[in-house]
């Protein structure tokens, strides 16, 4: 028996650059596979695991098993994954991302190949897992799972932050020590691996190349506080790309350079994203619905549009103390000082780094409402925004809500829901905007 | 020497009745209420006098199903997942694998060789999977949860349901109505959803011929088919799909007797005695 | 009164002991997990009190502040602190133990601060930078309850907590040697009760507790041997005898476990070093739970090993021949882990049971059958 036919649900963007994502994105497993086809070295990676520019200086091509199970959930083709993982005893309600990765790569080791049509050519078989402890605890769990269907060498390390009310002073040395003895020993593994020393100044390169395109992502969204917006949410979903997955090319910084070009250009000749902008809304956070990005289209058939996001751009730049002359140890730091960014601001006011940062975004780029995306199947990013509403709550009164899907698992998505509550939600923004009116005029 | 089985469910009590020769003397389905000891013991008579027996005379009582703690008159209690398993066996020897769609859960069951379980699984924490899934969304779309299955029969494509939450499901049906989808490629869509989330359960045990399906889920045949489709090869349906629970349980009383065990009379009578 | 009976009190009206020490002025420390030393905490003078949740009671208050999606154990014991039942905590201290934990510390503080409150972050990694790491982490927290307390800690006093439970660690050991009995003479029941006991009243009194309870089961008679299935349980906090008792009513007997709040916590000592921080930080950093990454050297078989070889001894040694598993529903380690255990034990013949639950006994019934069941098919 045959399917009806599907609908569309990707996103429309807002600038060119962004539609431009969709080549980079096809390259990385294109590259994959032809690394193997080469000989080269292929690495499962976790994305934003301070270890990026460490990967490309040893010239080891990342397979970023987080992105392909997003790219698979756009492509509406990641239930036949994410049922062979609950085939092999994977619970449902498991990180979804770490499904798709554990259900293709058993289905790749079932069909001793890539599995039929897979999105992007799909992910080669790696030469080695690289996971990390950055973020959530799934980023080191599941490549050690996934050593029931790959046996290749897998190395984790630890990426460690301390808790806002910790003494920095008292703490900054023993964290930034173990940070580089992690990246320490993440290099005598890659050498081991692929036969060769580290080369420090191509390390050097890689660093200053990912610090510039850093630079220019971050002077990008500062040009978003323009009225109208210039460059919407779901755009940033796509570009965050070269940032994360570019991290220590050239690449990654040609691509920025072009978008801030581009980003600059609307803003100067007051471009918007829709022609008549009404409402300026933060995405507070959450792992994007790859599933059904067209949602960012429907708030803007409202007039809403998403000018501003905190999840991927996750830290501004940081300056190093000059005397830092050993790039792992530059790492080290660099991480460190991207962590305890806000912690100063945070002991002095709501005592939460987070709730920082989006105080900072709601005030600069003029914010009417904030959303969250509370995805069932991620702790790490969705544990705690009802704790973010609460405390951002006793310090502005626009309206925020919290839609709740999954952030590739379909089952977990009520189309009929979610609408309901957007209308809900612009219709506080309405009532809101006309009483603030009503107050000023009267 | 008659032996009864009975298995409470959810929706429907079955009592067998099986005699020395592992022959059916009798059988008996009646609704279940909500009080199970009390429906319990006029099942179990019901179906000994069908037989033409008397309840006094029964050597071993096995209860199973959901409600199989509640009966006081009971020799011993043993899950349906022994029992399907040794019903299923007596009714078809090559069974190795068995699907079981029930009103309230779903379960799936694997045998080895010599028809012992070796593993099971089962999901009874949600409605996805079960008869209920269906009749809510059978009341949604005005049709007799009986006439679903050779509805979705006469459908060539289907509707693809995403949700297997049976709320979510229910409004995903709505919307598709109202886009004009007609109902038999709703249904068909909604037997596939269940149909691939049952046997997607199931494979978690390996899924090995001859697979026998039962439960409620038996009588669809449209439910049947894309179980069919996704197992990949035919399914064997028992004469009577809600009946091997009960049949499983009153064999395995037998097995009880035959090694010894004997029914305290005395003490069974006296959880009959309230009800007489 | 036995020492059962003693136990039982305090298995039943959990926090009690550890009130009236706070009312007495005894400062009380509440932590989670097993990677948070006792040790440290009562060379300060000082009542470790490890948190527990209440499977009894169900989350109500705790939804307007943390997602459903969390651990539920840990939204239960948050559910408690709201309903004022943590207040005699003088301090509060969460480990990173998980994504879920690192995020209750902030909710917890912000909401029921106690006056004491601190958060250590321990590796997930081991080796020897993990073991520095969390060296500083606890000379740090060891360093802010000076701070707070007004006292010095001395090393004396930490030597003399490291050979205290170490003097409790040798008496669970003994009464776990007492469940090889074929029949055990003392239930899984009843030993949950003891060690959940044991998590709210201070070491010594434990130990005495617990002495007294061996001898009481060594003067039982010797039970009949009934052929039931001897069964070995994995998964995390298991802090109420509901789901031990299911097990046990269904026919079966809970032999022995890798539990955190079973041997995880209690099965080898700290070594008694010189400083005895480096004694602590090394069985600390030894405690065999999947949030630590084991590193893996060689294959997969090697690896499995590595992580369960521990497990397959607990199992030979008390003769174990079923394994269940209590997997916390939203617990992402332990669904990541159990398969792995699942195949590493189904290689050695071993049938298993893998249950994921949402520590509430209100789900207690649907479990019924599934255990049932499973003693039926081994038995």
């Amino acid at each position: 028996m045959e399917e009806k036919n599907q609908i569309k649900t990707t996103a429309v963007k807002g600038t060119e650059t962004a539609r431009k994502v969709r080549g980079l994105v096809k390259n990385i497993y294109q590259a994959a596979h032809e690394a193997k086809e080469q000989g080269k070295k292929v690495a499962y990676f976790m994305v934003s695991s301070q270890y990026d520019e460490i990967v490309r200086a040893m010239d080891i091509v990342p397979v970023p098993t987080e992105n392909y199970a997003g790219l698979c959930a756009a492509k509406r083709d990641m239930d036949r994954f994410l049922l062979k993982a609950e085939e092999d005893g994977y619970s449902q309600v498991l990180c979804s991302y770490a499904r798709i990765g554990l259900g293709f790569d058993s289905m790749r080791r079932d069909l001793g190949g890539i599995p039929e049509n897979a999105p992007d050519g799909g992910m080669p078989k790696p030469d080695m897992m690289l996971g990390s402890s950055a973020v959530c605890d799934p980023r080191f769990k599941w490549y050690q799972a996934a050593g029931r269907y790959l046996q290749v060498p897998t190395y984790s390390i630890d990426v460690v932050g301390p808790p806002p009310d910790a003494d920095l002073v008292k703490v900054r040395d023993h964290y930034i020590r173990y940070q580089k003895e992690q990246l320490d020993g993440l290099i005598a593994f890659l050498e081991q691996q692929t036969g060769h020393k580290m080369d420090k100044e191509r390390l050097w390169e890689a660093i200053r190349l990912s610090d510039k395109a850093w630079q220019l992502w971050y002077d990008i969204d500062r040009l978003r506080v323009a009225i109208p917006g210039p460059m919407p949410t779901q755009d940033h979903f796509s570009i965050m790309v070269a940032g994360h997955f570019y991290s220590g090319t050239q690449t990654a910084v040609d691509f920025y350079q072009a978008l801030y070009d581009e980003v600059k250009y609307k803003v100067e000749n007051k471009i918007g994203v829709v022609a008549d902008e009404k409402y300026r809304l933060l995405y507070g956070g959450g792992l994007p619905p790859w599933h059904t990005l067209w949602i960012f289209n429907y708030f803007e058939s409202f007039g809403s549009v998403f000018v501003i996001e905190n999840v991927y751009r996750g830290y501004d730049p940081v300056e190093v103390p000059s005397h830092i002359k050993d790039p792992v140890e530059y790492l080290a730091w660099r991480a460190f000082l991207r962590f305890t960014q806000r912690h100063a601001s945070a002991r002095a006011n709501s005592g939460n780094p987070t709730v920082e940062r989006l105080l900072g975004m709601v005030e600069d780029y003029r914010i009417d409402g904030v959303v969250f995306h509370a995805c069932r199947s991620c702790r790490a990013m969705t544990v705690g925004q009802i704790h973010l509403k609460t405390l951002l709550g006793q310090y502005t009164d626009i309206p925020m809500m919290q839609l709740i899907s999954d952030m590739v698992d379909l089952r977990d998505y009520s189309e009929a829901q979610w609408k309901a509550q957007i209308g809900a939600f612009i219709e506080s923004l309405v009532s809101r905007d006309a009483r603030t009116t009503s107050l000023r005029d009267a | 020497m008659p032996f009864a089985g009975i298995d409470i469910g959810s929706t429907m009590t079955k009592v067998v009745i099986v005699g020395e020769k592992e022959d059916i003397l009798s059988s008996v389905i009646g609704p279940t209420g909500a009080e199970h000891r009390h429906l319990a013991f006029q099942v179990v008579d019901a179906a000994v006098k069908k037989a033409g027996l008397v309840f006094e005379s029964l050597d071993f009582v096995v209860a199973t199903g959901y409600g199989r703690i509640n009966v006081p008159f009971a020799d011993k209690q043993i899950t349906e997942i022994t029992c399907h398993a040794r019903g299923v066996r007596v009714l078809q020897p090559t069974v190795r694998t068995i699907i079981d769609i029930g009103g309230q859960d779903c379960k799936g069951i694997k045998l080895d060789r010599q028809g012992k379980v070796s593993n099971f699984v089962m999901n009874d924490k949600c409605a996805a999977g079960t008869g209920r899934f269906l009749e809510v969304i059978a009341e949604a779309l005005g049709i007799e949860l009986a006439d679903m299955g050779e509805l979705s029969l006469r459908a060539e494509t289907y509707v693809k349901i995403s949700n297997t939450c049976t709320v979510f499901a229910e409004h995903e049906v709505t919307s598709q109505l109202a886009e004009g989808a007609a109902i038999p490629e709703i249904v068909a869509g909604l037997h596939e959803a269940i149909a691939g989330r049952v046997v997607n359960m199931v494979r978690q045990l390996g899924i090995e011929k001859d697979v026998v399906v039962t439960g409620g889920g038996a009588k669809n045949i449209g439910l049947v088919r894309a179980i069919e489709r996704k197992v990949g090869f035919p399914v064997i349906l028992p004469p009577d799909p809600f009946l091997t629970g009960a049949l499983g349980a009153a064999l395995l009383g037998r097995d009880f007797f035959g090694r010894g065990m004997r029914r305290d009379h005395k003490r069974a009578m006296e959880g009959v005695t309230f009800f007489k | 009164m036995t020492a059962m009976q003693e136990m039982e009190g305090y298995y039943e009206e959990r926090g009690k002991r550890a009130r009236a020490l706070h009312e007495s002025g005894r400062k009380v420390i509440g932590y989670f997990c097993c990677y948070v030393p006792d040790e440290i905490i009562a060379a300060f003078d000082m009542v470790p009190y490890r948190i527990q949740g209440n499977q009894s009671i169900a989350i109500d208050e705790a939804d307007a502040y943390i997602e459903p999606t969390a651990c539920p154990f840990a939204r239960s014991c948050f559910n408690l602190a709201l309903r004022g039942e943590y207040d005699f905590l003088d301090g509060f201290v969460a480990p990173h133990s998980c994504d879920t934990l690192e995020r209750m510390y902030h909710i917890w503080r912000h909401h029921k601060p106690s006056s004491f409150n601190h958060y250590i972050n321990v590796p997930h990694m081991q080796g020897r930078s993990s073991e520095t790491f969390y060296h500083e982490e606890l000379r740090y927290f060891i360093e802010c309850l000076e701070d707070w307390s007004g006292q010095k800690m001395e090393n004396d006093k930490l030597r003399e907590a490291v050979v205290l439970y170490n003097r409790r660690r040798a008496a669970l050991r003994e009464l776990y040697v007492l469940r090889k009995g074929d029949p055990s003479p003392v239930s899984g029941t009843e030993v949950t009760k003891v060690l959940v006991a044991g998590m709210g009243i201070p070491a010594s009194e434990h130990i005495d507790l617990v002495e007294h309870f061996i001898a009481e089961v060594r003067s039982r008679p010797r039970p009949q041997r009934t052929g039931e299935p001897r069964i070995f349980v994995w998964g995390n906090e298991i802090d109420d005898v509901a789901f031990i008792r299911l097990i046990e009513e269904s026919g079966a007997q809970v032999v022995v476990d890798d539990l955190c709040t079973g041997t995880r916590s209690f099965w080898d000592d700290v070594p008694e070093t010189e400083d005895p921080l480096e004694g602590i930080v090394s069985r600390y950093m030894g405690t065999h739970c999947p949030r630590s990454n084991v590193p893996k050297t060689e294959t997969r078989e090697k690896d499995l090993e590595k992580r369960y070889g521990h497990i397959a001894r607990f199992i030979g040694e008390w003769q174990a021949n079923g394994a269940i598993f209590y997997i916390v529903r939203y617990c992402d380690t332990c669904e990541l882990e159990g398969p792995d255990l699942r195949e590493y034990l189904s290689g050695m013949g071993m049938p298993v049971l893998m249950i994921e639950d949402d520590y509430s006994i209100s789900t207690i019934g649907q479990l019924r059958t599934r255990i049932q069941a499973f003693i039926e098919m081994i038995g």
